[in-house]
């Protein structure tokens, strides 16, 4: 049997991406959830460049989720100075119930998958380049793409109209 | 048996499922936030391994909105949690049980 390298970096990313996704939820610091998301984000982005050939939205996803948004997160994490009692959660065993609705979920999505897409054919696998992406985004997705600007622009203001204390 | 569409989809809706029991046990709403970035790389992924599947870019369009979107909620969810912690004093959501029956 042959082990292919492709397929032992695929596991080997899947388990850091679930471990990192893990932290997040059960670490009891919220600065070391902000930190494991943030892990989560560059092992996700590794992913896309090397077994998807994905290498824009790699780097789009280092850039805006990484470097934007976790460092906004960190920023109002740090802005707020909780101190030790108010940041650690007390999380009532019972709340964990909630994870047998997580674990009939993944079970009825791994059967369906199993059973409706078991004929697909693994169809064009070489990657896309950034000229079909650009191609859709300024021909069919042009509309949503303006209104994805309309829709920034007024989450800017409206930030700022929330967070401010007198208008 | 090669990695195929299968294993990126089990792997996609495991990031998503961890997300969303993260938003339930949580109480910090922070971590909250943080676990609702952790459900939309979930589908990410997803859309990722479909478009590589399919070999269209459609796929990667609809990441990129999604990034996007993000960013906004982000931005105002940011907002809502300052104003929050400033009325409250506190980031925990059981502070927040004026309309709590």
């Amino acid at each position: 049997m042959i082990i292919n390298l492709w397929d032992v970096l695929f596991f080997f990313l899947a388990v850091l991406i679930l471990l990192s996704a893990l932290g997040v939820v059960f670490l009891k610091n919220p600065v070391y959830s902000a930190l494991s998301l943030l892990a989560n984000l560059c092992i996700t982005a590794v992913m896309y460049l090397a077994l998807m050939g994905a290498p824009f939205i790699a780097m789009l996803q280092v850039i805006v989720y990484a470097g934007a948004i976790m460092v906004f997160f960190l920023f109002v994490l740090m802005l707020m100075n909780l101190h030790k009692g108010e940041y650690e959660d007390r999380i009532a065993p019972w709340r964990f119930l909630f994870g047998l609705g997580a674990v009939v979920l993944f079970v009825i999505q791994v059967v369906v998958l199993g059973v409706e897409w078991k004929g697909w054919v693994k169809g064009g696998s070489h990657g896309v380049s950034i000229g079909e992406i650009s191609h859709l985004i300024f021909t069919r997705y042009m509309l949503a793409f303006e209104l994805v600007s309309i829709l920034i622009f007024v989450a800017a203001l409206g930030a700022v109209a929330l967070a401010k204390k007198k208008l | 048996m090669g990695v195929g569409l299968f294993q990126y989809t089990v792997l996609s809706v495991l990031v998503f499922l961890l997300g969303a029991l993260g938003l339930m046990v949580r109480r910090n709403t922070i971590v909250m936030f943080l676990c609702l970035e952790l459900m939309l790389n979930g589908v990410n992924i997803l859309f990722m391994a479909l478009s590589r599947h399919m070999g269209s870019a459609e796929g990667q369009v609809i990441v990129l909105f999604v990034m996007a979107v993000a960013a906004a909620e982000a931005a105002i969810g940011m907002a809502v949690i300052t104003t929050f912690y400033r009325n409250r004093g506190g980031v925990d959501v059981d502070r927040a049980h004026l309309m709590k029956w």
